[in-house]
């Protein structure tokens, strides 16, 4: 009962949220608040032009690129920062200098740089997720016991290969929190990056609809964006939940006998 | 089938002191350590240590808390290096950690994300043993620290005794040929840890590995080893060697009504209370 109830909340809550939607829209009864039901009968057909679908792939695209990027390069860095007193001391002051700046206030330099197109995007996608995951990794790597690898040190592993095989694994449900966070603010540096720099993506339908007061499109692509957010987070956490199911405190049962 | 970890040395006889004299597993020469603390301030943690641990013997090292005992440890582990002196095993000194020593130490130390026959079966697979190999010698092992039926639960579901039986069957499993064991029962509630040291000792005295085990316990020294080797609190030195000339294989329950165990006890108790440096010092 309780598993059901749980299981259909999240579906519960988004309906109640659509229903106030409804209501506020058709009491306020402006052009600019159209009805849950108006925006959402234009999601298919933004979904069903070919130019609108190939826009919102452009920034799939985008964003999976950067992802990738900055979570194969975010990782080993903060692994190595976690586990050398030195490599630390080194990025320490970097990150801090970069993590409070707001990575869409550089576009405009980045843009100045690398034109409006994929790259630019791609580089502020990757900057805003690196630094969870960055930070996490680090938090991960720091907090494994020295015993472990002495243990493994015991046994022949090489530095290199405890840092891959001891290090990584212990700090994985750490590093996975960091990605998580990492892929919420990837979609949120990509819309950003799209609205600074409109040349084609999710964003850059959004805007322009704004500017043509098309806000059945409007509030559809707002509709559309969190849908692919809400989705994707879900997919990482069932993926997180597989890879560190050795970590979960629901597998905490003692069991009585030595 | 038994697990051949010793096979050459007859088990069960009962005359320890009457062995011939064996080879030297451990040589620890003139040993000091000096941890830097902070700055100028530095903390003298071992002086000029002596000690020989012969080949089968199964030694502990008795003392206060903070009197260095595992930082002796960790240096025949290779894990520190010694401010000044040598430490040798099988006479070639000892640079960094091996497989020849085996550590077992008091917070257990699994790789949680393994289970109970990935963690024994790692060290073997390391070494290059084939799969099918090393599987079939870690279920022994498993069935031989009293594991059988948990071989693929993970660490977190396994109580503290279950654990350490784990990392001890995890540190047999690359047959060293040193037990290092840092305190292994410290954390483990008053019942467990006897029958932990009971098995230890059963499963020792079949393989006679060289034992250098670290414990603040008397009771548990004197139970376990041949010789006990009692340090003063800081800078740790050794105060004295006892040999324990008790038949083997021991028994607790005949052990503890031995007038010559408690005479041990006894004896080695009033050897700590003697230094009580902690009552006079400021």
């Amino acid at each position: 009962m309780r598993v059901a109830v749980s299981r259909i909340s999240p579906l519960l809550a988004c309906l109640g949220l659509l229903a106030a939607w409804q209501i506020a829209a058709l009491w306020l009864n402006t052009d600019s608040f159209p009805t849950a039901w108006h925006a959402i009968k234009t999601v298919p057909d933004i979904l069903g032009d070919r130019e609108s679908l190939l826009n919102i792939l452009d920034s799939v695209r985008r964003m999976v690129i950067g992802l990738t990027l900055a979570v194969l390069i975010s990782i080993p860095l903060g692994l190595a920062m976690g586990r050398s007193a030195r490599v630390a001391a080194f990025f320490n002051p970097l990150l801090m200098m970069v993590y409070p700046v707001p990575k869409a206030a550089l576009m405009p330099v980045i843009m100045l740089w690398l034109g409006v197109g994929d790259a630019s995007k791609t580089l502020v996608i990757f900057l805003g997720v690196s630094l969870p995951v960055i930070y996490h990794s680090f938090q991960g790597a720091r907090a494994v016991e020295e015993k472990m690898l002495w243990s493994g040190a015991a046994m022949g592993l090489s530095s290199m290969q405890r840092m891959f095989r001891i290090v990584l694994p212990a700090a994985l449900p750490e590093i996975l929190t960091g990605c998580r966070t990492g892929l919420v603010l990837a979609l949120i540096t990509m819309v950003t990056s799209e609205m600074i720099a409109r040349q084609s993506g999710a964003g850059n339908i959004l805007f322009n609809a704004m500017d043509m007061a098309q806000y059945d499109t409007v509030f559809a692509m707002i509709v559309i964006i969190g849908a692919l957010g809400i989705l994707l987070d879900a997919a990482f956490d069932k993926l997180r939940r597989r890879l560190v199911r050795w970590a979960e405190p629901h597998y905490e049962i003692l069991l009585g006998a030595s | 089938m038994q697990v051949p970890l010793r096979p050459e040395i007859e088990t069960g006889a009962g005359a320890t002191s009457g062995r011939p004299r064996a080879p030297a597993m451990i040589e620890i020469d003139s040993v000091s350590q000096r941890f830097e603390i902070s700055g100028r301030k530095s903390h003298l943690a071992l002086s000029d240590i002596n000690l020989t641990v012969e080949d089968g013997a199964f030694v502990s090292i008795l003392g206060p808390s903070g009197c260095g005992k595992s930082t002796l440890l960790y240096i025949v582990g290779g894990f520190v290096n010694p401010t000044q002196g040598a430490a040798k095993v099988k006479g070639n000194v000892i640079k960094g950690p091996g497989p020849d020593r085996g550590p077992v130490f008091q917070e257990f130390a699994l790789f949680p994300w393994k289970t109970v026959i990935g963690n024994v079966m790692y060290g073997p697979r390391q070494q290059g043993v084939p799969r099918a190999e090393a599987e079939a010698q870690s279920r022994r092992l498993i069935e031989m620290v009293g594991l059988k039926g948990y071989e693929n639960f993970y660490p977190k579901e396994l109580s503290g005794g279950m654990k350490q039986r784990v990392a001890i069957a995890r540190t047999l499993a690359y047959h060293p040929s040193v037990l290092l064991m840092d305190e292994p029962f410290g954390a483990l509630d008053a019942h467990t840890r006897t029958r932990l040291q009971n098995d230890l000792l059963e499963i020792w005295e079949r393989d006679r590995k060289t034992v250098l085990f670290v414990t603040h316990s008397v009771e548990e020294a004197v139970f376990l080893s041949d010789k006990v080797v009692v340090m003063t609190r800081s800078p740790g030195r050794i105060k004295q060697i006892v040999d324990i000339d008790l038949p083997r294989p021991r028994r607790r329950a005949e052990l503890l009504l031995d007038p010559h165990y408690q005479k041990y006890v006894v004896d080695i108790e009033k050897l700590i209370d003697d230094g009580r440096d902690d009552v006079v010092q400021p």
